[in-house]
């Protein structure tokens, strides 16, 4: 007995310690995702029996404005979370100095990232509402009334970003934060010797170093902009009719609330395609790192 | 601290984890050889008190461990669907009319006739019993009743002199008066969306009757027909006319509501349970009117909204479930329960009690020819959610109506096939 286990371990035990991993992958991700893009050709009320209608979901779904509105606000969302890195970076930077008293602003910038998303959705919500928010009080201060931007299908989806981004901030600020920590310090003394400073010294130097870093943050806010959805349901519920609804939450609603699982699957089968593609990348740039080629 | 930190060893932590799987897993069939019942609710908190009080008489009295689970009104609606398949309770709170149809097709709503037959229920709901009968069957026992229509505040009209509107003229004139006294002549939060369907339920009853409107609602009806024109050109003007909350679409119906509690809007247009948006003083002053007239000849027609209790076909204790029921169902104990919202009683034996409000709704209800339910009841889910929708920007972009009654056309047309 004991020699068969001696004789097979080479494979043996990675196969054991990798097995639950794997088996749950495949469980929770790999099928379920299958399952899903089967459901996409089906037309389907979550409950009775499921009839064949081919690829009509995917047909629908491209005539329907609302796809094309929840699309776009998207992009909006990945465009305007391209702020939360270089914001990040610049807290990190700020406060990671020894000064007195910065141990406090590090703890209220980290904040944002304990509360929970719909803690942070429902305090915006309070913060531009235009009766008593606090945005209304400002812009009464001013002699100015203040623009109701939950309710202006223009300005709505910026809203929820701004609201989005405040979190995303701080978890960019905490990732580089770490990263300055592990910064080589003999480079940085080195440059400084040869008289390197300020932005120069940022950019030559600590940048480079941050490579790492900086990828991670840009990567995660990029998932992050395109699985959002906590934010857009508890502050607008995707309104006014629809126009700050997003991928994700076109998905929830058309299959949880009109009960529309096939359409609702192949709305999720075009969010798995964007999402793969920036997945694609990651994974291709990340193999690059690893091997030194980047 | 140190000191419970201290207790809580690793071989502690097993150990009750280990237990509680145990309880979880093996515990709950050993249990349920007693007697047990489960209620999932989604009552608002004044109700559900009241609720869990009489589910633990029921318990005392009969021996039986009543559990009951509420959820809120919201979750309630997305988690049905999941758990009348996969985890039913005994008895679970739904919508009667056309929202419970849909369960009864799919076979997922027991048939409790033989409880209704049993207790001569038919007797003293009368025409209630069509709101829970599929095929001269039923499959739910309703509660008490959501009678909508229009709400003011008696102090605040007769401060400023107004008169409750009983016609489209006085209505018109009431909220002209309101606006030159600095009032919100309609309050209307439209986050949640569907206020603005109850808005456009009560033009189209009082427009065209409720005939057509339930035409309309079963999706006979094309939302491009010509008879729907005075509906929206009505509702136009009254936006037209500014007679409704600025940017309505930012505020739930709550904040909308606390607009006429504190007295800075004129009127609203809602059902029983505005009262728990509102301090007492407020509900104090609280009226209830009915939805002015169009025409004189058509109607009243209102929408009552029905909610009921039912026993899901998967229930474990589908026995225990109808005795609760029969229990539950008693004039003084439904009474109790009713009352806790303000709810108009379904049963004609029941007592209205004190309160001003459920009186005039009640009374109101009696001079009623017919009711509808309301828009999201009446119509399928996909219709409902699109319908919705399409009112919500109407209320903001009057001039797009034709788009969006051609878009609602487009959803009616795929909604129905199925």
């Amino acid at each position: 007995m004991h020699s068969l286990l001696h004789r097979h371990r080479g494979w043996l035990w990675p196969t054991l310690f990798l097995a639950p991993g794997v088996i749950l992958f495949w469980v929770v991700i790999v099928a379920s995702s299958a399952e899903s893009l089967r459901i996409s050709f089906f037309q389907w009320d979550g409950l009775g029996d499921m009839s064949w209608v081919g690829v009509d979901n995917y047909i629908a779904l491209f005539h329907d404005p609302q796809f094309y509105t929840s699309l776009k606000n998207n992009i909006i969302w990945l465009v305007l979370f391209m702020a939360a890195p270089p914001l990040g970076l610049a807290i990190a930077l700020l406060v990671n100095q020894q000064l007195r008293g910065l141990r406090l602003v590090k703890t209220l910038f980290f904040m944002p990232l304990v509360m929970s998303q719909v803690a942070v959705g429902v305090v915006f919500t309070w913060f531009y509402d235009p009766a008593n928010g606090l945005l209304a009080l400002v812009f009464r201060a001013m002699n100015a009334t203040a623009p109701a931007l939950l309710s202006d299908p223009q300005w709505v989806t910026v809203a929820v970003v701004i609201a989005g981004l405040w979190p995303q901030v701080s978890f960019c600020m905490i990732l580089f934060m770490a990263g300055l920590n592990n910064l080589d310090d003999s480079q940085i003394e080195a440059a400084r010797v040869d008289g390197a400073r300020g932005f120069r010294m940022l950019y030559h130097v600590v940048l480079p170093q941050l490579r790492q870093v900086n990828f991670i943050a840009i990567a995660i806010t990029v998932i992050g902009a395109l699985r959002s959805f906590d934010m857009v349901s508890v502050m607008t519920g995707g309104g006014p009719f629809g126009s700050s609804s997003v991928l994700a939450y076109q998905m929830y609603e058309e299959s949880i609330q009109s009960y529309r699982f096939g359409y609702g699957a192949a709305i999720a089968a075009v969010l798995f395609v964007i999402m793969a593609l920036f997945i694609a990348w990651y994974l291709y740039r990340m193999l690059r790192i690893e091997r030194g080629t980047a | 601290m140190a000191e419970v930190c201290h207790s809580i060893t690793r071989r502690r932590l097993v150990q009750a984890l280990g237990s509680g799987l145990l309880l979880s897993g093996l515990g709950v069939p050993a249990l349920a050889a007693s007697k047990e019942l489960t209620i999932i609710s989604d009552l608002d908190t004044p109700q559900y008190l009241v609720f869990r009080e009489l589910a633990e008489t029921f318990g005392q009295q009969s021996g039986i461990s009543v559990t009951v689970n509420n959820l809120a009104h919201e979750a309630n609606k997305t988690a049905i669907g999941n758990y009348l398949v996969a985890d039913p309770p005994d008895i679970c709170f739904w919508f009667s009319g056309q929202r419970m149809r849909q369960f009864v097709k799919l076979g997922l709503f027991s048939d409790i006739s033989t409880l209704v037959e049993r207790e001569n229920y038919a007797s003293v709901l009368g025409p209630l019993l069509d709101a829970v009968t599929v095929d001269g069957r039923q499959y739910g026992l309703p509660l008490g009743g959501l009678f909508w229509g229009l709400y003011y505040r008696a102090d605040i009209f007769a401060q400023h002199g107004l008169t409750p509107p009983e016609t489209f003229d006085d209505f018109y004139r009431t909220c002209n008066s309101a606006k030159a006294a600095g009032l919100i002549p309609v309050s209307m939060g439209t986050r949640e969306q569907w206020p603005a369907a109850g808005w456009f339920d009560h033009l189209d009853l009082r427009i065209n009757g409720l005939d057509r409107h339930m035409a309309l609602m079963r999706g006979e009806m094309a939302y491009t027909d010509t008879a729907l024109d005075a509906v929206f050109e009505q509702w136009a003007q009254m936006i037209h006319d500014d007679l409704f909350l600025h940017n309505g679409t930012s505020y739930g119906w709550q904040q909308a509501a606390s607009f006429l509690g504190q007295g800075k809007a004129a009127m609203m247009d809602l059902g029983n349970f505005i009262t728990t948006a509102l301090s007492p003083e407020a509900v104090e002053q609280l009226r209830l009117i009915r939805f002015p007239m169009y025409d004189s000849a058509i109607g009243p027609f209102e929408d009552f909204a029905t909610n009921s209790v039912h026993i899901p076909k998967r229930a474990q204790h589908p026995e225990l479930a109808r005795e609760f029921l029969a229990y539950f169902y008693q004039p003084e104990v439904l009474s109790r329960f009713v009352g806790a919202l303000s709810g108009v009683p379904p049963r004609s034996d029941m007592s209205v009690g004190d309160d001003p409000l459920a009186r005039t709704a009640t009374q109101l209800l009696r001079n009623t020819q017919g009711t509808s339910q309301y828009f999201d009841r009446d119509t399928p889910p996909q219709m409902a959610e699109a319908g919705l929708k399409g009112f919500q920007q109407f209320t903001v972009y009057p001039d797009r109506e034709a788009a969006i009654r051609q878009q609602l056309e487009r959803v009616r047309q795929r909604a129905y096939a199925s």
